[in-house]
């Protein structure tokens, strides 16, 4: 018993040493290294701002429109905009059509085809057409999101519900249930772990084809504003922007991870 | 006999269907060139496009030479992200205060997508060759270290208790256990990563670059060739299509032993 409780207070001890105090100090050791390398001039200021200026940049950008014509919130609220627009379309539209391709056989036969030509195009390839076609609005990177997106969802949701267990749907089968009642009642259920990575794909891809398309065709938008920060020769722009970018990147994943949890209970008893 | 008839039909039904689809899209295509033929090229055109443009090379590069060199970028770029990525992933995976301390750092940086990285790396190092190759080695390195780390953890702790009776050393645990054992996971990685990689190069070369399917695409852009377009299009989608091939073929080669899901 008592031997019991100090080894669980050494994992405990280990725990917040590894998990906590380690990391803490390798971040801080990090930023240190990066002021200094600034500060002493071994990174030129042109190609690099001290992690120490960025908060300024921060607060500085919250309110200033210059050099680009638009404050940081007004970016980030375009950049998110566009983003959850396309990829919520994608979601939409995708994971019905990847069950429906993995459940009748016909459908199968008929779209594969188109989606096996279309899917080993990159989004970023899409761009230059649908600047041409749409011009650099709303609604072509809108496209473009929604191209990066749909693919993935797509896929595991096809994917997920090819893997049904058989033995499911044939007890579903022997209780008269109808071909249609089995998709919705056993199929779709045991593919939702598929199409919430599906998902997580997706919003990831989505994220980052927006900066391309924002740093190819905008005016406005994350990927606009570092596009600039170079123009202007910026580093603390960019470097500002890339952290932001990031954050919400790390912020929509983490978002994710706690909704599939919520509505995928049943996977946690493996 | 009655059922291999029907069976017969059946099949013949569904390659109609498979088909028509295909016909369906060409037609589309067609309706769409004859309705605004100045933003859509038919396939006729398209064809020609391509003719003229291997008879007549932009820049004076023929097509393969533009192809070949957005594939050494990736190749290059993907070589070594699996060189680095593959070691600092085994770190990752087998020791904690690796990855509480390089661990942490990248768990930073990763989310960052890669094309984000432009900017930045114009300004350190313009527009030539090496930013890149490194901004491929960038977006291919994390997923090559993530998919590594996980091949590491899921290691069989039977197998490496099998190690520690033979009274290996920490080395000979990794080379003849471990490296083995997650070799699929790493592989799945290159396979990712040969996929992303392509993707990327096209971003790099769209963004700035005298050669490459990513200039030649954006050069059709600037001057409003759409076939030019297409048929960048259709050469990157064939050649992501190969390379998934490629992967595979070597996959199945080097770990045969592994089962496709």
């Amino acid at each position: 018993m008592n031997k019991n409780k100090t080894e669980n207070t050494l994992l405990k001890r280990d725990k917040w040493k590894y998990g906590v105090i380690i990391p803490v100090l390798t971040v801080v050791i990090f930023l240190i290294i990066w002021e200094l390398m600034v500060r002493v001039g071994v990174i030129p200021q042109r190609y690099l701002p001290k992690p120490s200026e960025l908060g300024n940049v921060f607060i500085d950008k919250l309110s200033n429109p210059r050099p680009e014509d638009s404050t940081l919130p007004s970016n980030i609220l375009s950049s998110l905009q566009v983003s959850l627009s396309g990829f919520l379309v994608a979601v939409v539209l995708g994971i019905p059509l990847g069950w429906f391709i993995g459940w009748y056989k016909g459908i199968n036969r008929f779209v594969r085809p188109i989606f096996e030509i279309i899917r080993p195009i990159p989004p970023i390839a899409w761009i230059p057409l649908t600047i041409l076609l749409l011009g650099i609005g709303f609604r072509a990177k809108v496209f473009i999101i929604f191209f990066s997106a749909f693919v993935p969802c797509v896929i595991n949701s096809y994917t997920g519900i090819k893997l049904t267990n058989i033995t499911l749907i044939n007890v579903a089968k022997t209780c008269g249930a109808s071909y249609f009642q089995i998709l919705t009642k056993v199929g779709i259920p045991s593919s939702l772990p598929m199409v919430f990575a599906g998902i997580r794909i997706a919003l990831g891809a989505s994220w980052a084809s927006l900066v391309a398309a924002e740093m190819l065709a905008a005016d406005s938008g994350l990927g606009f504003m570092i596009m600039m920060g170079r123009q202007f020769t910026r580093p603390d722009l960019i470097v500002l922007g890339m952290v932001v970018i990031g954050l919400i990147g790390a912020l929509f994943a983490f978002i994710l991870s706690k909704l599939e949890k919520k509505m995928v209970r049943w996977r946690s008893i493996k | 006999m009655e059922k291999i008839k029907k069976r017969f039909i059946s099949e013949i039904f569904y390659s109609i269907l498979s088909l028509s689809s295909i016909i369906l899209l060409i037609l589309g295509w067609m309706y769409l060139a004859s309705k605004r033929p100045e933003l859509f090229p038919s396939p006729q055109e398209t064809w020609d496009r391509l003719i003229l443009f291997l008879e007549k090379p932009i820049r004076r590069i023929p097509l393969y030479s533009h192809v070949l060199d957005s594939l050494r970028r990736v190749g290059i770029a993907v070589l070594l992200a699996c060189g680095f990525g593959i070691v600092l992933g085994t770190a990752l995976g087998w020791s904690r205060l690796v990855k509480s301390t390089f661990g942490t750092i990248f768990e930073l940086i990763r989310p960052i997508p890669p094309i984000a990285w432009v900017p930045l790396l114009t300004i350190w190092f313009g527009i030539g060759e090496f930013p890149k190759v490194l901004l491929v080695f960038i977006g291919t390195f994390a997923i090559v270290v993530v998919n590594t780390a996980a091949g590491v953890k899921m290691v069989e702790p039977l197998s490496l208790a099998v190690g520690k009776i033979f009274q290996a050393n920490e080395f000979q645990m990794l080379k003849e256990i471990v490296l083995p054992a997650s070799l699929p996971a790493i592989f799945a990685g290159i396979r990712t990563a040969l996929g992303v990689g392509w993707a990327i190069v096209l971003a790099a070369e769209m963004l700035g670059a005298v050669s490459g399917t990513g200039f030649l695409i954006t050069k059709g852009m600037s001057i409003g060739d759409t076939a030019l377009i297409f048929i960048c299009m259709f050469i990157i989608g064939i050649i992501g299509a190969l390379l998934s091939v490629l992967a595979s073929f070597i996959e199945r080669r080097i770990c045969p032993w592994k089962t496709d899901r």
